[in-house]
């Protein structure tokens, strides 16, 4: 079997970042925190420089570390250089820590409001680190401009205390209500990111991967803590410091939110080796099996339909592969010999870990396969019990039709015949040649009808039909060559073909036991048993009976097997033979 | 005697008309199907109706359940059920109620005029028939330490003249031995087989099949 696995979004993939350029970045982020631990030791207007420096550390180190970790894995997602874009512009912001009034304007006016929107812009572009929708730009477009260039005007009237180098003209009183401005716009981006994550956390009503719910609720966290953040600043509410710090801790949440999902997806990589073993226990739950293993509860399957070219989901309907650039679900389709066989739909975050999603669709090709050869075999085995029902169901109705013939013909005219010889009989005078003609006449008449009697038994039990099962397997154990003790309960008919392969069930049985069995004691046990009507004959002979030979077992389980029934002897050495039939009868 | 007659093939329907008429048997009504028969009832009742098991339209029970509802319904008019077949399990299913004034028999038995008419008279009578096939069968039957073995052959052939339904009379008759003979053999039989004895004749003939059917 060749499988081929194909992510649907294939592209060319660039190439992840050199070791050194890691290492380089990872060296710069040192430099970077040192700088800003510097900066605020050093600073006059910094009070618990040491506290403050290390929660700034902890979000641009934590950021710088996850997004190269990040690019490392997906050299073709920009969430991972955004995230370290984003460490690196934290550590700027502390230039607004300096004593010197040029660095500390300029760190106020370019970078002290920009983290926050990188952060924003973060949360909103996970997984791919692509803005999918025009709100998303905007939100993020205009978080960019307000925090930059509106900040930059505010500090050219004059705004940042009184050393700002860069005042153009003084007008502090309207740069402060303009900085609010900045500060109310950027708190109302905050609360819409929000809400569009509070959206997206819902996903369409799918449940989501833990790990991703994790991340979401850290993102939201920080964004309301950021809105609160500048709302209080701008309100100089009091306890501004502890809402800050307590705004920085959380910030920093979010690449660990992100580290706990990549830890939990290693964890799912060890399940695959489970994987094999839960689809050969719950070969037809392949959905749940792949969702468990994959950790996506969202997770959907389609299957590819060759005769309409088209997919389709579980159910049979019709279904699309959910578009590549569509950044809410994602498809991985499993191929078999170069065509589509199957997709998984996923969630895109999985794309992250694409070893886990190899492994996990190999098996799940192989599983498909396996069910696609069962699915065939059944069709063609139910397609078999079918044409033998159908044979068997032609041939009974034939034999019936033969016996009906019968009935209704040739014995009807033996009988009227005999009556007419009998009424001659009574009409006839005293010649004793003449009485002994008739009387042989009369005599061959029923010899005739006895041996059609037994034709028309052994092509179709009438009684059977007219009267039903207890009312024939009664006349077969009267007639039967062995003492048989029955035991019968049933109420009310059964469909004719069951009432019919249990007639003949009992009948070859017993056939069999007068044979060869030497029994001394039979029984018959017919009962329903839920859904299935049970016949059992057991004797006490002396067992050993070649089931193979001969056509009677054979023919018996041919009509008990063709109703979707099955037939077994037991039949050990001297210790009797047990014939069991279980035939289905809704 | 009033007959009625349900028969779907017009030969035999003729045939028994012929037979019975002949008989001296006054026919009442003839039909082909037991929905006709139960017209005919409403507009009078004969003593004995003799009909086929297999009648239409399905020619499966359609005569058996028109005999037992006729026994229901009507319990003065008897029942003698022809049948090209006989089955012991219709016989039990048949007699079930009682064996007054019912017959199960083989058709080719009408071939014995006097035989079948003696048949008829004895049903019509509140008597009962049934095929001797059915006991003959029912006599053979296997059985674990078979009680019958310990019958004379005389007593076996009392024993299934009962078991057909005739009377110590008739037996004694058909034996060409005394009342008194067949008495005693009948509570002989009685005896060996354990059956509790009964004065009833259609009650005998229940007991004796149903202790034969076991």
């Amino acid at each position: 079997m060749v499988v081929g696995i194909n992510g649907s979004g294939a592209r060319p993939t660039p190439a992840p970042p050199p070791p050194w350029a890691v290492a380089a970045i990872a060296a710069a982020a040192l430099a970077a925190a040192t700088g800003s631990v510097l900066l605020a030791v050093n600073s006059d207007h910094v009070t618990q420089p040491w506290l403050h420096a290390s929660l700034f550390v902890w979000i641009s180190l934590s950021y710088v570390l996850c997004g190269l970790v990040a690019w490392r894995r997906r050299p073709e997602s920009r969430l991972g250089p955004l995230m370290v874009v984003a460490g690196f512009v934290t550590a700027l912001s502390n230039l607004a820590w300096s004593n010197d009034p040029v660095v500390q304007s300029l760190g106020l006016a370019l970078f002290d409001l920009l983290p926050v929107v990188l952060f924003m812009h973060v949360f909103l572009a996970f997984p791919d680190g692509r803005l999918r929708t025009r709100l998303d730009r905007v939100l993020v477009g205009c978080g960019y401009v307000v925090s930059t260039v509106g900040q930059t005007c505010v500090m050219a009237m004059g705004a940042f205390g009184a050393d700002n180098p860069f005042t153009l003209v003084d007008w502090s009183g309207f740069a402060a209500v303009a900085y609010n401005a900045i500060l109310l716009v950027i708190s109302a981006l905050a609360l819409a990111a929000l809400a569009v994550l509070v959206i997206r956390r819902r996903g369409r009503g799918r449940p989501r991967r833990r790990s991703v719910t994790l991340l979401l609720d850290a993102f939201a966290l920080g964004l309301v803590m950021t809105a609160v953040l500048l709302t209080w600043g701008m309100l100089a509410g009091p306890g501004f410091i502890v809402v800050q710090r307590l705004t920085l801790l959380v910030l920093g949440l979010a690449p660990v939110a992100f580290l706990i999902g990549l830890l939990d997806t290693h964890l799912g990589r060890a399940g695959v080796g489970n994987l094999f073993v839960r689809l050969r226990d719950n070969p037809g739950d392949l959905r749940v099996v792949l969702a468990g293993t994959l950790r996506d509860p969202s997770l959907t399957l389609l299957y590819w339909l060759p005769q309409y070219a088209t997919w389709a989901d579980e159910d049979g309907q019709p279904a699309d592969l959910p578009a590549d650039r569509d950044g809410d679900r994602a498809a991985t389709v499993i191929e078999h010999r170069g065509a589509p066989l199957a997709a998984l739909v996923h969630d895109p975050s999985l794309r992250e870990e694409p070893a886990l999603l190899d492994a996990v669709t190999a098996a799940a090709a192989i599983a498909l396969e396996n069910g696609r050869l069962q699915a065939e075999l059944r069709a063609h085995v139910e397609e078999l019990r079918g044409s033998r029902a159908r044979v068997l169901a032609a041939g009974q109705r034939e034999r019936q039709r033969l016996e009906r013939n019968l009935h209704d013909g040739a014995q009807q005219r033996l009988i009227a015949l005999s009556l007419d010889l009998g009424l001659l009989e009574s009409r006839l005078g005293s010649d004793p040649d003449a009485r002994a003609a008739l009387a042989k006449a009369k005599q061959e008449i029923a010899q005739s009808l006895d041996e059609l009697r037994d034709v028309a038994r052994g092509l179709h039990p009438a009684v059977l039909s007219g009267h039903g099962l207890a009312v024939a397997v009664e006349s077969v154990i009267a007639r039967a060559p062995v003492p048989v003790r029955l035991s019968i309960e049933l109420d009310g008919r059964l469909p004719e073909s069951v009432e019919v392969a249990a007639y003949y069930v009992v009948c070859e049985s017993l056939a069999n036991v007068g044979k060869h069995a030497k029994a001394s004691l039979t029984t018959v046990d017919i009962q329903r048993d839920g859904d299935a009507l049970v016949v059992e004959v057991v004797d006490d002979g002396i067992g050993g009976a070649d089931t193979e030979r001969g056509t009677g077992l054979r023919g018996l389980a041919d009509r008990v097997e063709a109703l979707g029934g099955r037939l077994r002897v037991w039949t050990p050495a001297g210790k009797g033979t047990r014939v069991r039939a279980e035939i289905p009868c809704g | 005697m009033r007959v009625a007659i349900v028969e779907d093939s017009v030969l035999l329907r003729e045939g028994l008309t012929r037979l019975l008429t002949d008989g001296g048997f006054e026919v009442t009504a003839r039909c082909g199907t037991a929905d006709e028969l139960r017209r005919e009832l409403l507009v009078q009742l004969p003593d004995v109706v003799i009909c086929d098991i297999r009648l239409p339209p399905t020619h499966t029970d359609e005569g058996l359940l028109a005999a037992l509802e006729i026994r229901a319904k009507y319990p003065s008019v008897a029942v003698l059920v022809l049948s090209q077949y006989v089955e012991p399990g219709l016989a039990m299913k048949l007699l079930a109620d009682s064996a007054d004034g019912v017959g199960y028999l083989l058709k080719d038995r009408i071939s014995d005029v006097p035989e079948f008419l003696a048949a008829v008279q004895r049903v019509a009578r509140g008597g009962s028939a049934v095929d001797p096939t059915i006991v003959s069968t029912l006599l053979s039957r296997r059985r674990l330490d078979d009680p019958l073995q310990r019958l004379t052959p005389r007593e076996r052939e009392v024993l299934e003249l009962m078991a057909s339904g005739h009377s110590n009379q008739g037996i004694a008759d058909r034996l060409v031995i005394t009342l008194r003979a067949v008495e005693k053999y009948v509570s002989t039989v009685f005896d060996k087989l354990g059956i509790p004895s009964t004065s009833s004749q259609s009650r005998r003939v229940l007991a004796v099949l149903l202790y034969l059917r076991t």
